[in-house]
């Protein structure tokens, strides 16, 4: 019995120091950006934030991040639409009709799936220059939503395997064709699929930095991390604090949306561990 | 009715042409493009092996490569112990468990470059958060982590497994509760102690799913760019510069064609674990 207590106060103490390793750095963040502007790095308040909320307003000011994350909600929402209807409705097909011609689509989508962007970014570049889709959201938008596509396809065309096919006859009964029924009937039922799809890809095309250093480069084209590294190749000498408030608002959004869809958001991770 | 059939097979074509032309076409210029010295704009010429040879004799290119098997295989083994020791601390349900998940998770969900910036406020030597926490105790830290080449990938794998080993337990959440709970309970009737039961029962049953996270992994982590040019910028001088970065400045510096040839390098290094990944879920199913 004292061996089961002794584990149990163990754990909670390396529970209590992971969370505490997991949470310092936002706090130190928050701490610096709240800073007076007068106290150079980490001087001043160590642990208590000092409460310059006009840090805030300065940094708005300064930086583009307001006009960064329109940017990256542009990018997003645009390349999420255009990844979830290429990918819905090759998914559908594959799983449907798998000739020859759609097996071999689904083994290369599935082979290129750990193929860094990065690998063929610079001949990419020279393309988009040919069609003047450099320094535009939806050239961007093309790009990203071409690197998620894979598990695009990948999640879509395991889900709609395992739907009955009666579906189709209903909704054909109904007058739905093929392609129509597709929209009507099938598609509403792919919700779950949809939203994992989005928590697998969301963040991370918000996050994207490695196609957007070559595809977006001018100022009001940048999106977040370029909008911040900008910032921080600016001020990261004496002016922590900007950088810090900065840094704040541009995570904010994105830990509000994980706060309110975390169940969903670590169900639809599983569900990803289980079937990858 | 043919006719509708054929509607659906026709439903594959947006994804087929967004791909190949956003990814499979520039894919193969790229091959193409590795052979040639174009810098971007003028016509190019043919130069043959050139760009691979100029690589294999560059100093700083070969230490790219070592930086980045470096920091994969490290990250990965890091990322993997962690994410493990976590999931079996989280298996059994418990009080706040929802809460603790959300919170080790969270660093994965921002921006790895701005997490590096935060890191770099944290760390900087002599006014960063830990050298002023250890003065604010008392003591002193004289240890910099920019001061040596072994002190600053330690860094960087620490801050990439920091970030993402809420992702490994995930992972090995899922794989912890697909294991039949009899197996567990014959344990206790036999007498098995917790330390038993893990290395006879839970780390055999698990050790597929190692091995397949491990490479996927090392996959992963050999194209890493944000936090090396956030935390380091791939300093000091070139030392810790990746693979990926050096493609980005060779094409900045008008070297189109040799940055692609080193693409199709990096492309070559990624193709030894992806197809070691392919065998192991081969042998898996």
């Amino acid at each position: 019995m004292k061996r089961s207590l002794n584990y149990k106060i163990l754990k909670v103490v390396l529970l209590g120091l992971i969370c505490l390793i997991c949470i310092i750095p936002f706090y130190v963040l928050l701490v610096l950006s709240l800073n007076d502007p007068k106290s150079l790095f980490y001087n001043g308040n160590m642990f208590l934030p000092d409460f310059h909320l006009e840090n805030y307003l300065e940094a708005c000011s300064r930086s583009k991040i307001g006009r960064a994350m329109l940017n990256s909600a542009i990018i997003t929402g645009g390349s999420l639409l255009l990844s979830i209807f290429c990918s819905g409705m090759a998914g559908y097909s594959i799983s449907r009709r798998p000739s020859k011609i759609n097996i071999l689509l689904f083994s290369v989508l599935i082979g290129c799936m750990m193929i860094p962007g990065i690998i063929n970014t610079v001949p990419l570049y020279t393309l988009m220059r040919k069609i003047h889709a450099v320094d535009t959201l939806w050239g961007m938008i093309f790009v990203t939503s071409t690197l998620s596509l894979p598990s695009g396809v990948f999640i879509f065309t395991t889900f709609i395997r395992v739907l009955p096919k009666e579906l189709n006859e209903a909704a054909e009964i109904d007058g739905c064709t093929g392609v129509s029924a597709f929209w009507k009937v099938i598609f509403p039922l792919l919700k779950p699929a949809t939203a994992s799809f989005i928590i697998l890809n969301g963040f991370g095309i918000w996050n994207n930095y490695a196609q957007a250093v070559f595809f977006l480069q001018s100022n009001n084209k940048h999106n977040v991390p370029q909008a911040l590294s900008v910032f921080f190749q600016q001020f990261a000498g004496a002016k922590w604090h900007l950088v810090s408030a900065t840094a704040t608002i541009a995570i904010i959004p994105v830990v509000v949306i994980f706060l309110i869809f975390q169940k969903q958001f670590m169900t639809g991770l599983a569900d990803g561990a289980i079937k990858g | 009715m043919r006719k509708k059939i054929d509607g659906i097979q026709l439903m594959s074509i947006p994804a087929a042409l967004l791909f190949g032309i956003f990814f499979i076409l520039p894919l193969f210029q790229g091959i193409g493009m590795s052979f040639t010295n174009w810098n971007g704009m003028d016509k190019a010429s043919f130069v043959g092996l050139k760009n691979y040879i100029k690589f294999f004799s560059d100093s700083r290119a070969l230490q790219d490569i070592k930086t980045t098997i470096l920091f994969a295989i490290g990250s990965a083994l890091l990322l993997n112990i962690l994410g493990l020791i976590y999931a079996l601390l989280m298996k059994d349900k418990f009080k706040m468990q929802g809460l603790i998940r959300v919170i080790i998770y969270l660093p994965a969900i921002i921006s790895p470059l701005i997490m590096g910036y935060i890191w770099y406020f944290l760390l900087q030597p002599g006014r960063g958060f830990l050298y002023r926490s250890f003065e604010f105790f008392g003591g002193s830290l004289s240890w910099n982590w920019m001061a040596n080449y072994s002190n600053t990938i330690m860094i960087l794998i620490l801050v990439n497994a920091w970030q993402y080993s809420g992702m490994t337990m995930i992972i090995y959440l899922a794989g912890l509760s697909s294991i039949s709970k009899e197996i567990y309970e014959s344990a206790n009737i036999d007498g098995a102690g917790k330390f038993q039961v893990f290395s006879r029962i839970t780390l055999p049953l698990l050790i597929p799913a190692i091995r397949i996270n491990i490479v996927t992994n090392i996959i992963g982590s050999l194209s890493v760019f944000d936090i090396i040019m956030s935390l380091t910028e791939g300093g000091p001088g070139y030392s810790t510069e990746s693979l990926s970065i050096y493609i980005m400045r060779m094409c900045y510096g008008n070297r189109t064609g040799y940055s692609t040839a080193v693409a199709m390098i990096l492309f070559l290094i990624i193709l030894v674990p992806v197809l070691i990944s392919f065998k192991l879920t081969k042998s898996r199913s």
